[in-house]
């Protein structure tokens, strides 16, 4: 997003550390989906229609694991109701004159790293231009859809005698997750983390992983409405 | 096509489109005033986060399952490097780099 470049290249320069981060883990998504007897058309539909990575390999470890459809749905959403920051926080560091006329499409692609590049681009003094947010957004998702498909296509097998590879692909969901939380973590929200993983703890080993994983969410959102 | 799949897959896209478009279009100011609802939405993000941390990583702690040793240092990895980086993206990059390492070096 510099004043230099077009918007819409600048945009799309701005999004190259996250399109080569997002590469190996859509990747491992493709590998995870059919590794769990899901198609690539299939693997590629979760990515083109979801696009948020944890949530779709928490769908793909609820699904193969019985869930039910509307219990699958309930957690992928309560997982990302946290996005619902995102946008008024952009706009209003973006300022009151702004433009956010083609916000119904770019803004779908307003995920937790594109979100932060984004803030901090305006945080470093660069003008918001809905161009470079496009940019921006397109070069990640299209990092995230081609991951996907590649992963999708060289299949499940892909790593059979690759255990190492295979084992490290394995970790990047915990991984991810646990960088997330790095991310956000603050000495407000640590009683919300710890209580979430506590719940999340008990309610796994006393009922099922899946009361484990909505429980554990429960608690620990209503533990944010706590004022401190 | 698993149209169990497609449905989830429909409800989890149309939600995630509704929950980044549509505050941006409302621009609403209640939704970072530090009200009793920003302070309920600020929190699911580390709430699930931190569910599904523990949910993903149970399983690898399991007695019986594997060794503790790659899963240790791979945590480990995504501490150092985001303490470092302050990157998502190079942070989970590494614990499963350093994860699969350990696996490699245990043969």
């Amino acid at each position: 997003m510099t004043a230099t470049r077009p918007p819409f290249l600048a945009g799309l320069t701005a999004s190259l550390p996250i399109a080569l981060g997002y590469f190996p883990i859509a990747f491992s998504f493709g590998v995870a989906a059919t590794r769990a007897g899901f198609s690539a058309v299939e693997a590629f539909a979760l990515s083109l229609i979801i696009y948020a990575g944890a949530s779709q390999f928490l769908a793909l470890a609820l699904l193969t694991s019985g869930a039910p459809v509307l219990v699958s749905a309930f957690t992928l959403i309560a997982m990302n109701l946290r996005h619902v920051i995102y946008g008024p926080a952009l706009m209003k560091a973006a300022g009151k004159e702004a433009s956010r006329r083609y916000a119904w499409v770019w803004a779908f692609g307003l995920t937790d790293e594109v979100f932060g590049q984004a803030l901090g681009s305006l945080a470093r003094g660069q003008r918001f231009s809905e161009a470079a947010m496009f940019g921006l957004g397109l070069g990640a998702y299209g990092s995230w859809l081609t991951g996907t498909a590649i992963g999708a296509v060289a299949g499940g097998g892909a790593l059979d005698g690759w255990p190492a590879v295979s084992a490290g692909l394995g970790f990047m969901l915990p991984a991810l997750f646990l960088a997330l939380l790095l991310s956000i973590l603050t000495r407000r929200q640590l009683p919300v983390i710890v209580i979430a993983a506590s719940a999340t703890v008990l309610g796994t080993l006393a009922i099922s992983a899946t009361s484990g994983i909505l429980l554990g969410m429960l608690a620990g959102a209503l533990a944010g409405l706590v004022k401190r | 096509m698993n149209w169990e799949l497609l449905a989830v897959a429909l409800m989890a896209g149309a939600a995630n489109w509704a929950f980044r478009v549509l505050p941006t279009l409302a621009r609403s100011d209640r939704l970072t005033s530090g009200g009793w609802l920003e302070r309920f939405l600020a929190a699911t993000g580390p709430a699930a986060i931190s569910t599904l941390f523990v949910a993903s990583i149970q399983p690898l702690v399991a007695p019986g399952i594997g060794p503790l040793l790659p899963v240790v240092a791979g945590t480990l990895a995504v501490l150092a490097v985001f303490a470092v980086s302050r990157s998502v993206v190079a942070a989970t990059l590494a614990g499963a780099v350093v994860h699969g390492l350990f696996v490699w070096l245990a043969g």
